[in-house]
């Protein structure tokens, strides 16, 4: 047997052995969204989910104030996809973050009322995420972008 | 026309206010804030008509929220929808049941009250009296039969006044049934008010204290020890089942309440809930207090048990092992017997004087109690020792009944046996 011979039967037998393994089809989704008042520290926790996380930066992104935040009632809402929806009252975004590790990676910064929301609330409608504020505000979400409007 | 009679029913029907949002998050919100209303509804509920509109309310809930249970089972975990209705339905059982079984005892609170405070005023007297007795005591002791007198009015009264004490218990805690833990902590909060009303712990703890001081200044019999061994194991069992409600109520009453929500069926503002930080720790401080004067009770009436078992001993003249208990006492008994079997000495004085006149006529009844000898244990030595009386019986009935037989046969040989007259000759024709 040559070596080509060799290196090609090692590499049958080695290669399927050397592929990621990955699980298909998880859903991400919480089925109701979290409402989590920010901490004194900037913190967001939701005990049900095992997450805590800052929020100055977005408090920055958002009021350009790291600390406008402390206090607030904020909309977290993970979406069948995995990306977590977050929101709140003044907003004039929603932010879609990707999870890596130990980090909110943003996704995308989804513009949304530009006089700021009020009382801004999510729903789970996969493979969506509906955003309510009042009686008539309302838009379909995907996790970059608004996909219905329905005024 | 087609168009325009289009028009007139589209462009209305689209300019109408769409109906109200609600967002999943407010309808979950809504639902558990339903559901802890009328569990607090429940936990105050003191009559079974305010329970049936309960249960009725339950219905509708479960009506208002069946279109969304499907999110509901999601959304309430670790509950479900059907689960959390069915909570609901148990608690409102549960407290029906108990606010039933409260009314049809017949007993209200009020008539409750006045029972206490009577059975109270009983003890007062008793207390009193029982200073009296406590003097006639020490000025009895010169007659032996008003000696026995006294102890036997202090004694009746000292029982008298146990009785009494567990009764205004009883009364305290018999609305609430059997099961403490399924009683609110409102309730338990009027518990622990009415015990610290009657002042029942102080008086536990001056029952037992008199006790012991009965124990110091009386001389007692044999046969007066097992009333009073039954009286302590009664008054301790009782003791340690109230020790155990005491601090059910005493915790319930100093637990915090939850953050963010009230107490449990507890009142609120500022004439509200009368939880008191140290309530738990006082109790079991209390508790301590009456647990040692309880173990000095047990202490003296053990040691006066034993200490004038171990004088008739030494009345007797009959020296046997030291005792202090149960199995110290039957080791040296059987010792003794031993001994007595061995060396052929007469067993009578042990047996018949000591045994049988005293230890089985005045002691028995103390001896076979359970922690003191114990009944299967008294009737082994008891066998024991009849055992050894049964063997010199044996002897002494053999010697009796050979020295009968030997005086009979004396008796027939001399009087039976005698010789017979001699018969007359004929006389001669």
């Amino acid at each position: 047997m040559t070596y080509s011979q060799w290196f090609a039967a090692a590499a049958i037998v080695c290669l399927p052995g050397c592929s990621t393994l990955s699980l298909e089809q998880v859903d991400y989704g919480w089925p109701v969204e979290s409402v989590l008042t920010v901490s004194q520290s900037n913190v967001i926790e939701d005990v049900r989910y095992g997450l805590r996380t800052g929020v100055g930066a977005v408090a920055q992104e958002e009021f350009q104030d790291s600390t406008a935040l402390r206090g607030a009632r904020l909309r977290l809402l993970r979406n069948t996809e995995g990306y977590y929806f977050l929101t709140g009252p003044r907003f004039k975004h929603v932010y879609v973050f990707a999870a890596g590790p130990s980090t909110l990676v943003l996704n995308k910064s989804i513009p949304v009322a530009d006089a700021g929301l009020k009382s801004p609330a999510f729903n789970q409608r996969p493979p969506y995420v509906e955003l309510i504020d009042g009686d008539t505000f309302r838009r379909l979400l995907s996790s970059d972008d608004i996909v219905e409007v329905k005024k | 026309m087609r168009r325009l009679f289009l028009l007139m029913f589209l462009v209305p029907a689209l300019s109408a206010p769409s109906p109200a949002q609600r967002s999943d998050y407010a309808l979950k919100s809504d639902f558990e804030q339903r559901a802890r209303t009328l569990a607090a509804r429940l936990d105050s509920a003191s009559t079974t008509e305010g329970i049936d509109s309960v249960r009725d309310d339950i219905a509708r809930l479960e009506a208002d929220f069946a279109p969304h249970s499907e999110f509901l089972d999601r959304a309430l975990y670790p509950l479900t929808f059907s689960e959390s209705v069915a909570r609901l339905r148990a608690l409102q059982v549960l407290t029906y049941d108990r606010v039933y079984l409260i009314r049809t005892q017949g007993l209200k609170l009020s008539e409750l009250e006045a029972r206490i405070n009577a059975l109270t005023g009983r003890l007062d007297s008793l207390t009193a009296q029982r200073d009296q007795l406590f003097g006639e005591l020490q000025e009895s002791r010169k007659s032996l039969a008003s000696l026995r007198e006294a102890v036997r009015r202090l004694t009746a009264n000292l029982a008298a006044k146990d009785r009494l004490i567990f009764a205004i218990v009883d009364s305290i805690f018999l609305p609430y049934g059997k099961d403490l833990h399924q009683v609110a902590d409102v309730q338990k909060e009027a518990i622990a008010q009415r015990l610290q009303n009657a002042n029942v712990v102080t008086r536990v703890y001056e029952i037992a204290a008199d006790n012991v001081k009965f124990l110091d200044v009386t001389q007692l019999q044999g046969k007066d020890y097992a009333g009073l061994i039954d009286q302590y194991q009664a008054f301790a069992a009782r003791w340690t089942g109230l020790k155990d409600k005491m601090t059910d109520v005493a915790a319930s009453a100093a637990a915090p309440p939850a953050a963010g929500a009230p107490r449990k069926g507890a009142r609120t503002g500022a004439g509200g809930g009368s939880a008191q930080p140290g309530a738990a720790e006082s109790a079991a401080m209390q508790a301590a207090h009456v647990d040692s004067v309880l173990e000095e009770w047990h202490r003296k009436l053990i040691g006066a048990f034993w200490g004038g078992l171990r004088k008739e001993f030494t009345q007797a003249g009959i020296t046997v092992g030291d005792f202090n208990d149960g199995p110290s006492f039957a080791s040296s008994v059987r010792a003794y017997v031993a001994s007595l079997a061995a060396s052929k000495q007469d067993p009578q004085p042990f047996v018949e004087n000591l045994w049988k006149q005293k230890i089985d006529r005045d002691w028995r009844d103390g001896l076979t109690r359970e922690g003191m000898l114990g009944r299967t244990e008294y009737a082994a030595l008891d066998r024991a020792v009849s055992e050894l009386s049964k063997e010199t019986i044996d002897a002494t009935f053999i010697a009796y009944i050979a020295g009968i037989l030997a005086i009979a046969a004396a008796v027939w040989y001399f009087v039976f046996r005698k010789k017979k007259p001699a018969v007359p000759a004929a006389p001669a024709e």
